[in-house]
């Protein structure tokens, strides 16, 4: 068996479609990364300068009329240059908590989305060049080949997106260093945290491509199956009216942030008399929140995986080999 | 331990699709002896394909056994297949990948060395074009770089589909003495061909199916009979034709004056005895070609190649 893995990762290596996944999987985390620095960066005398130039003629305004500008008469002079300044140059200072809520949801989109196609293409390529009929003259236990060519693509996959995702996570607890900017205690260890439980959806992902693509035994098939069950599932989702649980963001969310939260609609009587004036109850009728955990995240995406999965080892073993 | 090779007895395969069912193979019973080399023919779609891919594990069967150095396959088919060399149609590699890449890859597969790799290249001649991408070869390089892979395993079984498709004249005669050599060095050649004159070059045995079925089987020799014929020349075939009739002789019809006979002298003393003179007594043994073509006259194309 190690030798068999050994001969995917070779495979896996020397083919030019992949190597410009698993590169694209490391330079548009670094550009996100980058421009996530970029957009935070403190603002500069410079910068305020051309915002005052820029917005002189609202300023201005704010001098004639601020009431519109919800500034007190008496401190006009002051508050308006500030106010109005701080539109023009209002930028988020970085935070850990604050990338794993935007960017860092990206990069694990990213990843998942790059790897998934790697996964993909790998397998692929055998089916479509009909090598694979000559790789099972030479080892004919399909269950081995199969699992040798998954533990290639979910290893590979879990390393580069592991990989990734911490120097992504370093990145920006370096940048917030420079920057001086407070970090929370546990910080930097819940945004690794972040990126391992990312970079396994991601390996995930990646594994679930190639189970799908060694069922239907083409690239193009299963990128089609996978958009089609997208869009299809997303008008089903829509149409049928199915609460956020069902969402597939919200339960990748879940899972990469190790529990998420989520809103539902209650019945009108809950806005009527004594009942609008209490506190619901957590998890009662009338809690317009509810919490998604890690689990169940797992359990939406893991079903599918596994069922996937199931089918794709049946076939490769059941069905003639082109 | 059975001293066949290859074994397949009621071996069947039904093809399921929503025109129906389509038989490739029809209870067929194939027996390859140890050593030297067999002849597997029949005309497209007569299911050579097919029965090696179901020897090989590429398709499962619908009915029947199959054996392999005595082994049940394709159950035990892991424990033989290190011992088996095959080309299956056309040549099937990576096509971005060298020609060295591909082979390195199988060879690993195995736990080949390096060496192996290089040896095998060296084989086929293709040394010089291994490092080349396999999607530029020809299809002759491509045949070669196949072969070349059944030799990484230094097999005792080798099962080769229309190998020599694609090669140019001295690349055919070069296969097939590298075939001829290995059939004498005492590996199983199974060789599935159309090239009949090639087959009955190299083969010592031979199996002819047709439809899914078979046809014939055994010695090549004994495949192509020993009924013997004698075409004669002479300057008047019609004056010639009536002394050999009426002298006894059997007489082929056909534009040729073909006479059936083990005793050619007594053709010559005949004619001759008549003021007949002749120009040329040749003997016109059957050949393999003519054998499989009687054998399948009534094939139509369709089952699985």
């Amino acid at each position: 068996m190690r030798r068999l893995l050994g001969v995917e990762l070779t495979r896996f290596r020397w083919r030019r479609a992949i190597l410009v996944l698993l590169l694209l999987a490391i330079v548009v985390p670094a550009v996100i990364a980058a421009s996530r620095i970029w957009a935070t960066r403190p603002v500069s005398q410079a910068d305020l300068d051309r915002a005052t130039e820029m917005a002189s003629s609202e300023i201005q305004q704010c001098l004639d009329h601020p009431r519109r500008y919800g500034v007190p008469r008496a401190a006009a002079q002051t508050q308006c240059e500030t106010t109005i300044v701080g539109w023009y140059t209002g930028r988020e200072p970085l935070s850990m908590a604050g990338e794993r809520g935007g960017s860092g949801i990206g990069v694990v989109a990213v990843l998942t989305t790059l790897l998934l196609l790697a996964g993909t293409t790998f397998v692929g390529h055998d089916w479509n060049s009909g090598s694979m009929s000559n790789q099972l003259l030479f080892e004919s236990r399909r269950g081995r080949v199969w699992a040798a060519k998954a533990l290639a693509v979910t290893l590979v996959s879990l390393v580069l997106a592991a990989l990734v995702s911490a120097v992504y996570w370093l990145t920006i607890w370096a940048a917030m260093q420079v920057r001086d900017l407070p970090t929370l205690d546990g910080a930097l260890t819940d945004s690794m945290a972040y990126g391992l439980r990312g970079a396994l959806f991601a390996a995930a992902a990646a594994l679930g491509g190639y189970a799908l693509t060694m069922l239907l035994r083409s690239t193009v098939a299963t990128v089609g199956v996978l958009f089609g069950v997208s869009v299809a599932g997303g008008i089903v989702i829509a149409v049928v009216g199915l609460s956020g649980r069902w969402q597939p963001d919200l339960n990748i969310a879940a899972i990469v942030d190790n529990g998420t939260t989520y809103w539902v609609e209650v019945p009108e009587s809950c806005f009527i008399g004594d009942r609008a004036e209490r506190e619901p109850a957590p998890g009662s009728e009338c809690d317009q929140r509810r919490d998604l955990s890690a689990w169940e995240g797992i359990g939406y995406y893991g079903v599918p995986l596994v069922a996937t999965a199931g089918a794709s080892v049946a076939s490769f073993r059941r069905r003639d080999v082109p | 331990m059975s001293d066949l090779v290859i074994e397949t007895s009621g071996l069947r395969k039904e093809f399921r699709s929503r025109r129906g069912v389509r038989i490739a193979v029809h209870d067929l019973d194939l027996a390859v002896p140890a050593g030297g080399v067999h002849g597997f023919l029949g005309p497209n779609g007569s299911g050579k394909t097919t029965t090696i891919r179901m020897l090989l594990g590429l398709a499962h069967a619908t009915a029947g056994t199959m054996r392999l150095f005595g082994e049940p396959v394709p159950r035990r088919l892991p424990a033989v297949i290190d011992r088996i060399g095959a080309v299956v149609e056309n040549p099937k590699f990576a096509p971005h990948f060298t020609g060295r890449q591909n082979l390195t890859l199988l060879a690993r597969t195995i736990g080949a060395s390096a060496d192996r790799v290089e040896e095998a290249v060296a084989t086929v001649g293709l040394t010089g074009r291994d490092g080349d991408r396999y999607k530029s070869y020809s299809l002759g390089m491509k045949q070669r770089l196949a072969i070349a892979a059944t030799l990484l395993k230094r097999p005792a079984l080798l099962i080769l589909d229309e190998p020599t498709n694609g090669l140019d004249p001295a690349g055919i005669r070069e296969i097939r003495d590298t075939i001829r050599q290995l059939g004498e060095s005492g590996v199983t050649v199974l060789l599935s061909s159309h090239i009949l004159a090639e087959v009955q070059q190299v083969c010592t045995s031979a199996t002819i199916i047709g439809n899914g079925r078979l046809l014939a089987s055994g010695r090549v020799e004994d495949l192509l009979g020993t009924s013997t014929a004698y075409r004669v020349g002479v300057p008047d075939p019609a004056a010639a034709r009536a002394v050999l009739d009426g002298a006894g002789f059997t007489l082929r019809d056909g534009s040729d004056l073909l006479v059936e006979t083990d005793r050619p002298a007594a053709v010559t003393e005949a004619l001759g005895n008549a003021g007949v003179w002749l120009c040329e007594l040749t003997p016109v043994r059957p050949d393999l070609e003519t054998v499989f073509l009687e054998l399948t006259a009534g094939d139509q194309l369709g089952g699985a190649a």
